[in-house]
């Protein structure tokens, strides 16, 4: 049996605007297994990134509930999401946010770092997921040195490099080129099926969607469709 | 972690070098300032308290009501039995005699004429006839210009720039016109031992100083005094036992309604001493939270541009899993870092410039050439102890205080709106 990662029941997630609300999203109902490499798709302001925020739990539903690795967000506190996020969850953001004064290797130790992880253990870690993809010699390079490629490869690599059991991407070819984005889609699908890490990606890139297993579509915050598709294959 | 943060500190220049040099400049200020401050005040206080008042002045009552005109005619009899019981009273206190005197001098042309005469201020001290630190605590060894400190009765040391006026060297006859204490006329020879320079213009321009038992034999005041001045033994000034020895002293003339019974004063007490000793303590004070005040609200300032051109760091940092405590703790250790970095370099640079100021000075001897008033014509800083965190913990707790006001916006935030805010 699947083991399910992600689970959102009756999800619902208001902002106050003016005197009113405005309802991001509205009765969300989604369950993800592990391993899977899904895209919630749909225009600007359809809700993607709020739900993305709410399953990285950088936010909490209004009403409804989302239980990701079987934790409760609405009920976590700062510390308890903080340590989920630490422990479990890699962030990919369209801007790649590299922190500049770093170097390449020391933006992906960093993470480690958070979980008081070994020297010995950091410099394993960090040079297997440069390894990963494909940047071990651009470690000691600043991140202003940097193509828009290589700057989310190393976004990816400080994502993947604790290991974490879901990978949230926002975006991640939206700065790229055609070549770039092809490039950077394939390595994560390739950690997909190497290391079974579930990735879920916001989107309208058509690019990115043909690598989907399973595209779920928002519409003004609510579920419009909730499709299995055939992938592009690495 | 700290390696770290370290890191950042050392490459990120905007993040560093602007507060680390705010606050260097500040600490410096206020050593170099406190320094200063402390010297020049602490000199006048210092040459007042050896030249003038003592650490505590015992004068009849009479004399001190009309110390200014020098009325050696109401001078304390029965010196020798006061100075005596004093210093059986108050053993931690040094007793000596002091005279006052004014008069003419006169530097004669070897044929009978006069080549120079100038008013002089007189001071008598024990030089030989009496075992004392008097000449040591005038610092005349060091002011002596030419010649030496007299040895002998008929001998005396004159201001080195009344010397010049009145045309005369070491060895030069010098006649002394003045009156004794009784109001009769009295003129006695001098011979010049040697010239000196205080660098109190006052005293270079007009002083001669002459042996005690001579001045008495001169004035016919014979086992009398002008004043009895006190030092403390390790010649520091303190407020508090000076008003104490002198209460006890008063306490037994209290009853005593002789204009001619003694009357002690502490230093604080003469000259409005005491309230110019408030003013060094106040300045003092008000330095250092004038400092505190400017440094917090420019480092509050700084620290909120940093905290807002760090905003993108921190929605990383939250997105990677640091809590936001975590976050607003190594702004804090960073903001110690930087404290302290700015702080050391801002305090060697103030100590540096107080040594160097202790040494040279600034010399204002050409804005005090009418003056009267005792005071240094070098206004020299002085190095003490305090100087080495005067500056250096309000410099640490002003950049910790600036970037605590700062980081809070950021603390208490939910996670999501400022995750929002911070355009990830």
């Amino acid at each position: 049996m699947s083991e399910k990662i992600i689970q959102t029941e009756n999800l619902v997630k208001r902002f106050p605007v003016g005197d009113g609300e405005f309802t991001a999203l509205d009765d969300i109902n989604l369950s993800f297994d592990k391993g899977e490499f899904a895209g919630i798709v749909g225009p600007s302001g359809s809700g993607k990134t709020t739900l993305l925020n709410i399953i990285g739990s950088l936010d909490s539903p209004s009403q409804g509930t989302a239980t990701v690795m079987g934790k409760r967000i609405s009920s976590l506190s700062h510390k308890e999401a903080a340590q989920l996020r630490n422990l479990h969850i890699g962030f990919i953001f369209q801007v790649y946010n590299l922190l500049p004064v770093y170097t390449v290797y020391e933006n992906v130790e960093f993470v480690l770092l958070l979980q008081n992880r070994s020297a010995a253990e950091r410099k394993k870690a960090v040079m297997e997921a440069l390894e990963w993809v494909g940047i071990e010699n651009l470690a000691h390079k600043k991140p202003s040195k940097l193509s828009g490629g290589e700057g989310q490869r190393v976004a990816i690599a400080r994502a993947m490099v604790k290991r974490p059991e879901l990978v949230l991407a926002d975006e991640p070819t939206a700065n790229l080129d055609a070549k770039n984005a092809h490039a950077i889609l394939q390595t994560m699908k390739k950690l997909n099926e190497e290391l079974k890490t579930t990735f879920l990606f916001s989107t309208h890139d058509e690019k990115v969607m043909a690598y989907m297993n399973r595209l779920i579509h928002l519409e003004d915050g609510k579920v419009a469709k909730d499709e299995l598709v055939q992938a592009k294959t690495v | 972690m700290i390696k770290f943060i370290f890191k950042a500190i050392l490459r990120d220049k905007n993040r560093s070098l602007l507060p680390i040099i705010v606050i260097s400049i500040g600490v410096f200020l206020t050593i170099a300032l406190s320094g200063y401050i402390k010297g020049v005040f602490g000199d006048m206080i210092d040459q007042t308290a050896r030249f003038n008042t003592g650490h505590v002045k015992i004068m009849s009552k009479a004399y001190a009501e009309n110390k200014d005109q020098i009325p050696n005619d109401l001078a304390l009899m029965d010196a020798r039995e006061l100075t005596t019981s004093l210093k059986t009273d108050f053993p931690t206190f040094t007793w000596v005699n002091r005279i006052r005197f004014g008069g003419l001098l006169d530097a004669t042309d070897g044929n009978g004429g006069s080549k120079g005469q100038g008013p002089a201020a007189g001071m008598a001290i024990e030089i030989y006839s009496e075992p004392s630190q008097e000449v040591e605590r005038l610092n005349i060894p060091n002011a002596i210009v030419t010649g030496a400190v007299p040895s002998k009765s008929g001998e005396a040391l004159i201001g080195h720039e009344f010397a010049n006026k009145l045309g005369v060297k070491v060895g030069d006859e010098i006649t002394y016109m003045g009156t004794t204490m009784n109001g009769a006329m009295t003129f006695e020879s001098l011979t010049i031992s040697g010239t000196v320079r205080f660098g109190i213009s006052a005293m270079d321009k007009g002083m001669i100083i002459i042996d005690i038992a001579d001045v008495r034999k001169m004035l016919d005041m014979q086992d009398a005094t002008g004043e009895i001045l006190g030092y403390s033994k390790d010649e520091l000034y303190f407020d508090e036992v000076a008003r104490k020895v002198s209460n006890t002293f008063n306490a037994k003339y209290i009853d005593n309604t002789d204009e001619y019974a003694p009357i002690m004063l502490p230093l604080s007490a003469q000259n409005s001493m005491g309230s110019y000793l408030e003013m060094v303590d106040s300045f003092s004070s008000l330095f250092i939270i004038i400092f505190i005040v400017i440094m917090s609200i420019v480092l509050w300032n700084t620290g909120l541009i940093g905290g807002l051109r760090r905003y993108q760091e921190f929605g990383i940092r939250i997105a990677l899993g640091e809590e936001k405590g975590h976050i607003y703790k190594t702004l804090i250790y960073e903001a110690i870092a930087i404290g302290t970095i700015g702080s050391v370099s801002g305090t060697i640079l103030g100590v540096l410039l107080t040594l160097f100021m202790q040494k040279h000075g600034i010399d204002i001897s050409g804005m005090m050439e009418n003056a009267t008033m005792m005071m240094p014509s070098v206004m020299k800083s002085k190095f003490t102890p305090e100087l080495l965190y005067i500056g250096f913990i309000p410099g640490l707790f002003a950049m910790v205080i600036g970037n605590m006001l700062s980081g809070i916006g950021i603390y208490k935030r939910e996670t999501a709106t400022l995750f929002k805010e911070l355009e990830i």
